[in-house]
Order: structure tokens, then C-alpha cells, then sequence
């Protein structure tokens, strides 16, 4: 997995001359209600972003980042620090949402999408305008774009691209193969690629 | 290579180096190379989406309430016994309610002679049988102490649901009693734990309401 | 003429008080762009929130604001959109209150939150998911989107809702649901009562648990269900004839019964653990 997004190290203070990550979790192994709460407030953004962006839906994701925040600190007694403990939290929470989506019978990865397909070729057509996207992806557009996807391909677009997990990784906790993760990773893309430029199209034709 | 075949391997390029007929093939092709150089600033431009959104306060503040509840949160002058030992988290948690199930349903025991048969015993022993509690909180037998600060804490802000919360509290705590009775009665009984999974649920449902009205 | 100058300053007082009245209400319209799927949530301590669906890719949202305690906020982002009434110092439920009409795509999330509501939804196909304390909660016709509901005492009802997740928690609120089937539906109250109607269709998992409420199922003869009901402490009834099942739960006459009917494709479970159940012939 690449290296963390956030750049809170765990030699960081998190606000002030409050706890250090290292120093809240020993604390919180003992009860201390100011070292969850530290734990909480370091991680809270990245959590609730991933579960938001996994459910699109406020409310679902305020539960589901209480539920991954919970699962956490039941068991931190059990941390040892092998790992980061932000890797380790991220991990409960991206476990926490699939569970919740296969609770609701929800498909990680759509029957269709799961068939196989011929891969999309790039069309030519011959005079058309090709439009670029290579350095001028507006962020918005792409947030919304990833909203619009399809849940099987923003699920694994999400984890792949956005939170930085291989294949491999998405394979076991989505339950599908390490090919079938890659195709779905292709689809998510070139799909947002369309939807990207017909957002532009759209743009350009305004007054 | 063509370029449906080019598309066909695309998949399965990702983190490769590009070698052979495919290097060859997009150096020619500008649909290809276009399509490969998209694709790569759409995966990066989303590994710089920053993590820009809040939860509202409630979340912690229910994830307080539990951790309260279940034991993880322990005040400092609690003995160095209890807080070094091997109780920990839901067990801890239990203790509280199992000593209180205990003595409410010895106080049943001898109730229920008296108890017409079929009638809601939850009802009748919130009535009929008051037990002291040590805790300072006097005749509420069915709350406990930070229930009654969370009731306070609703009062404060919203006067008229106090009586509201405080009479859902009672019943679901009454639930939770005849829950855990149950269950220790029949310890395999699936549904005797599913009553209880489903009492603990309400009064978290009670909680994360209160704290909510008690919060500006 | 005395009595007529009276009645007159009478009548002037009342008009005029009527117009303070009515003119201390205002109105508020707020529309957003949307794309599909998008999320709309309402928070209104004090007051209706009904929604419905619109017929373009836009939220609309109309309210009513009965004094000048309260204010109406909102925020739009990526697709959300978010209005909270915002009470101001000395608000009651009564100054506080602000009745929202919400027009949103079928296809959109909806989350309201009233303590005093009611709450009403309707002809949605998107997820929902409501939160009241004493609000009566409404919703009808929706098809495909997952249903959540929390109340403390609210009743409850749900008339022809299909293909989603229902979930419904209740402390003291009694809970109707009428031609309600999908692969998951599950109540679970304290106090309140559950009155199900419909024909437990659709191969899912029912489960309608309550503490001291009761319980009664209308189905028709053709339901096909596995069954199980049970009351520690209550009574059980059942008209129907059900097929043996091999089932750990001990069959004790007028307190659990189980069986099947038909295929058996949904799995029905009534629990109550002091109150009546009664499966019902339609």
C-alpha cells in the first residue's frame, strides 16, 4: 500500500500541546475518554471522506464512521504497532462499509460487471474533436463524476486509485479475482473519462 | 497491433512498462496515447482527493455515549484492580447491569406469586418493585446516574421532552432487564439473545436521540 | 350603538391580530441542480417535512416559516443538499416550527429529522431514511430504495413499499405496515404495536420483534412462509394450518407455533415477549 495521504506523523502533535498519536493510544489502552477523543479528531476526516465517498449519503456514512470508529477502539488494546495505526483504522473502516453493503444485499461487483465483455477500444472517428483531459481535470467534476459511477466501479476505483490499495488487496476484501478487480478498475475509468468530457462538452455549449 | 487489441491488454497494463508492439503502437497512434494519457490523469488527480469532509458532533458524541456504555471509558479514580484486569470492554460493561438484573429479579422472584399470569411483567416490576440503588440516585430505580445527567442535559436545552426521554429510558431499560434475565435463564437461546441485541439497540437508539436535542 | 361600537373594535382587534399573525409567517423557496443519485437531507426540529418526487434533475424546497425565531439554512456540494432550521434564542415548539414542502428527483436519498414532524415521503425510489421523537412518520410508495426509520413514540406507517431493505425501530410508537414486501423487513419495538398486512412476499426475511406490544399479521391463504412466533409471557394465535417444521423452538400451545405454508420461500418471524400475537387469515 502506498504511503498515507494524511500528513499527520505519529510524531505530530495533533492540536496544541495536546497528546501525540503514539502517547493517545497507550492512554486510550487505559480508558482515557481526551486520548480517544484525540484519536478521533487526527482520523475522523479521512474515515468519514472514504465512507461518504463509498455511500454517497451523509447519514450512512455518519454510522458507518461511528461503527468503524467503535470497532477500533474495542480493540486497541490489542495494537502493538506492527503497523501504523492510521493503515490499521483505515483498513476497519473500508471492512466496515463492505460489510454494511453486503448486509443490504448490496453487489460489490455487479453480476454484469463481472461478465466477461470486450474491452472498450477507443472509437475513431475520423475529424472528431479530441478533447484532452491531461491537466485540466476540475476536482469537483471529478467527485461528482465518481458519484455518478456505477457502485461495482466506484467501489473499486475508490480503493485502488483514491485510498491506494493493489489488487490483490481489493481481490480479498471485495471477493472477487485480481482480474476481475483490474477490469473493473479499467471500466470505472474509462467511464469517468466520458463522463468527464460530456461534463465539459456540456460546459462548452453553455453561454 | 491494432487498436481493439491495444484496448484489450489496457487492463492489464497498469503499473507495467510499456515494451514491444505496445510502446510501438501508441508512439504511432494518437486515439491510444490520448486514451493511456487520460486514463493516467484521472488516477492521478484522485489519489489527490484530499479528505475535506467533517462528520457533524453527533458522531462522536455516540461513539462516546458507547464507550461509556461498554466499559472502554473508565473514570481515573477507578480501582487499579478493576482497571489493570482482565475485564475488559463488554465484559466490564456487564458487570453493572448483571448485579442490577440480579437484584431486580430476586425482587421478581418473590413477586411473582402475586403476578397474574400473562401480564407484562416489565410493567409490573418497574411499579411494584422499587429497589434502592447505592448510586445516590434514589428512587429511580430504572435510571441510572448518567441517564439522569443526560436527562438533565436534554431538560436544559428542551424542557418539554425530558418527561418524554425519561419514560422511554424506564422502558427500554425494563426491556433490557427481561432481556438479560432471559438470557441468562437460557444462555443458548437464540432468541433470547436476539431480544437483547435488540433492547441494546433501542436504548442506543434513546441515547444518540437525547444527546441530540441536548446539543446546541 | 354602544354595543355596536364594541362589537366593531371587537372585530378590528381580532382582524388585526389575525394579520400580526399572518404576517409573522414567511416563505422561503430554495432550488439546487442536481445529477441523479443525489443525497437531500432536512432537519426541522419543529414542524412537517413531506416530500415527494419532481420532474426534472432539480431540488425544490418551499418553507414556511411562522415567526422570525427560526432561520432556514442550507448547503449544496457535489451533488448534496443540506437545510437545517435554525433555531434562535428564546424559539418554542410553537415559534421554532417551519413547514417544509421538498420536491426531489425519484431516484434521490432523502434523510429528514423532525422531533415533532410529521414526516412524509412518497414515490421515492431512492434510499430513505427518517428520525423523529414524537413524529408520525408516513411513507407510500416507494419502490427499490432501502427504508430506515428511528422514532421514540411516533406511529408509524408504510403503505405499499417494495424491493428494499425496511428497517424500523421503535421505542413506544406503534408500526403499520400495509402491502410492505421486500427481501428484508425487519421492526423492532419496545412498547409499540405491529400491525403487518400484506402477503410476506417476495422470498425475504421478515422479523417483527417487540418488548410488551403486540403483534398481528394479516396474510392470505397463498402466502408462502416459513413461520415462527413465540411470546414468552403473552398469548399466540395463528389461523392458519402450517406444516410441520423441524425447529428447535418447543411448540407450546398458546405461546409459539411454527410451520409452513405454501413453498415456504419468506422467513417470518413474530416475537413478543409479553404481548398477543395473532397471524391472521385474510
Amino acid at each position: 500500500m502506498r504511503p498515507e495521504k494524511s500528513d499527520l506523523t505519529d510524531a505530530r502533535k495533533s492540536q496544541g500541546n495536546r497528546l501525540t498519536e503514539a502517547e493517545a493510544i497507550e492512554r486510550a489502552k487505559q480508558g482515557d475518554e481526551e486520548a480517544f477523543e484525540v484519536l478521533y479528531r487526527l482520523h475522523k476526516r479521512r474515515v468519514y471522506s472514504l465512507c461518504l465517498r463509498m455511500t454517497a449519503n451523509t447519514a450512512a456514512a455518519e454510522d458507518l464512521t461511528q461503527e468503524a470508529f467503535l470497532q477500533l477502539f474495542r480493540k486497541i488494546a490489542t495494537f502493538r504497532g506492527e503497523s501504523a495505526f492510521s493503515t490499521w483504522l483505515h483498513r476497519m473502516a473500508v471492512n466496515v462499509v463492505l460489510m454494511q453493503l453486503r448486509k443490504k444485499g448490496l453487489p460489490l461487483v455487479s453480476l454484469e460487471e463481472t461478465m466477461e465483455t470486450e474491452e472498450e477500444s477507443p472509437k475513431k472517428e475520423p475529424g472528431a474533436e479530441d478533447i484532452r483531459l491531461a491537466g485540466s481535470i476540475n476536482r469537483l467534476q471529478l467527485e461528482q463524476a465518481i458519484g455518478d459511477l456505477p457502485p461495482g466501479y466506484r467501489m473499486v476505483f475508490l480503493l485502488h486509485d483514491v485510498e491506494g490499495y493493489e489488487h490483490n488487496e481489493i481481490a480479498e476484501m471485495v471477493g472477487c479475482s485480481i482480474g476481475n478487480s483490474k477490469s473493473q478498475l479499467h471500466k470505472a475509468r474509462m467511464k469517468l473519462r466520458e463522463l468527464l468530457k460530456t461534463s465539459r462538452a456540456e460546459k462548452a455549449t453553455q453561454p | 497491433m491494432t487498436c481493439e487489441e491495444f484496448g484489450r491488454v489496457l487492463p492489464e497494463l497498469e503499473g507495467d512498462h510499456l515494451n514491444g508492439e505496445r510502446e510501438e503502437h501508441l508512439k504511432t497512434c494518437l486515439s491510444c496515447s490520448g486514451l493511456v494519457s487520460d486514463l493516467n490523469a484521472i488516477s492521478a488527480e484522485a489519489r489527490l482527493l484530499v479528505e475535506d469532509q467533517e462528520p457533524s458532533p453527533r458522531v462522536w458524541n455516540c461513539i462516546a455515549i458507547a464507550l461509556r456504555q461498554e466499559g472502554l471509558i473508565r473514570d481515573p479514580e477507578v480501582p487499579a484492580l478493576l482497571a489493570g484486569s482482565r475485564l475488559r470492554g463488554w465484559r466490564l460493561a456487564w458487570l453493572r447491569p448483571v448485579a442490577i438484573a440480579l437484584v431486580v429479579g430476586a425482587a421478581l422472584f418473590l413477586q411473582l406469586e402475586h403476578i397474574p399470569r400473562g401480564a407484562p411483567v416489565a410493567r409490573q416490576a418497574a411499579t411494584s418493585t422499587p429497589v434502592l440503588r447505592t448510586d445516590g440516585v434514589g428512587q429511580d430505580s430504572a435510571i441510572d446516574a448518567d441517564e439522569v445527567q443526560l436527562l438533565n442535559l436534554v431538560a436544559s436545552r428542551a424542557p418539554a421532552m425530558r418527561a418524554g426521554y425519561e419514560s422511554d429510558l424506564r422502558a427500554v431499560n425494563a426491556y433490557i432487564r427481561d432481556a438479560e434475565t432471559s438470557v441468562r435463564n437460557n444462555p443458548n437461546d437464540g432468541i433470547a439473545q436476539q431480544y437483547l441485541m435488540n433492547a441494546y439497540e433501542q436504548r442506543a437508539m434513546v441515547y444518540e436521540m437525547a444527546m441530540k436535542r441536548a446539543l446546541p | 350603538m354602544e354595543h355596536r361600537e364594541t362589537l366593531a373594535k371587537l372585530v378590528v382587534a381580532v382582524l388585526f391580530a389575525g394579520t400580526v399573525v399572518a404576517s409573522a409567517e414567511t416563505r422561503q423557496e430554495f432550488r439546487f441542480k442536481v445529477h441523479h443519485r443525489a443525497s437531500v437531507s432536512v432537519a426541522n426540529q419543529f414542524g412537517p417535512i413531506w416530500v415527494k418526487p419532481s420532474s426534472g434533475e432539480e431540488v425544490v424546497v418551499t418553507a414556511v416559516l411562522h415567526s422570525d425565531k427560526v432561520e432556514v439554512d442550507h448547503t449544496y456540494s457535489l451533488n448534496r443538499v443540506s437545510i437545517t432550521s435554525h433555531l434562535l434564542a428564546g424559539a418554542d415548539a410553537d415559534s421554532g416550527r417551519v413547514e417544509y414542502q421538498v420536491s426531489v428527483p425519484a431516484d434521490a436519498n432523502v434523510t429528514l429529522h423532525s422531533a415533532t414532524g410529521p414526516l412524509r415521503a412518497e414515490r421515492l425510489h431512492g434510499d430513505v431514511m427518517l428520525e423523529g421523537n414524537t413524529a408520525n412518520v408516513d411513507v407510500r410508495d416507494l419502490i427499490g430504495g432501502h427504508v430506515h426509520i428511528k422514532t421514540l413514540n411516533g406511529p408509524v406507517t408504510l403503505t405499499n413499499v417494495s424491493d428494499g431493505h425496511v428497517e424500523i425501530t421503535s421505542v413506544g410508537g406503534d408500526v403499520a405496515l400495509n402491502s410492505v414486501n421486500g427481501p428484508l423487513v425487519h421492526v423492532n419495538s419496545t412498547s409499540g404495536r405491529i400491525v403487518y398486512d400484506g402477503d410476506f412476499g417476495g422470498g425475504g426475511e421478515y422479523s417483527l420483534m417487540t418488548h410488551t406490544g403486540d403483534i398481528e399479521a394479516t396474510a392470505p391463504s397463498y402466502a408462502s412462509i416459513d413461520v415462527m412466533a413465540s411470546s414468552t409471557q403473552g398469548k399466540v394465535e395463528n389461523d392458519f394450518l402450517l406444516q410441520p417444521t423441524h425447529t428447535s423452538l418447543a411448540a407450546k400451545a398458546g405461546n409459539a407455533f411454527a410451520g409452513t405454508m405454501g413453498k415456504a420461500a419468506s422467513s417470518v418471524r413474530l416475537l413478543s415477549f409479553s404481548g398477543k400475537i395473532h397471524l391472521k387469515k385474510r
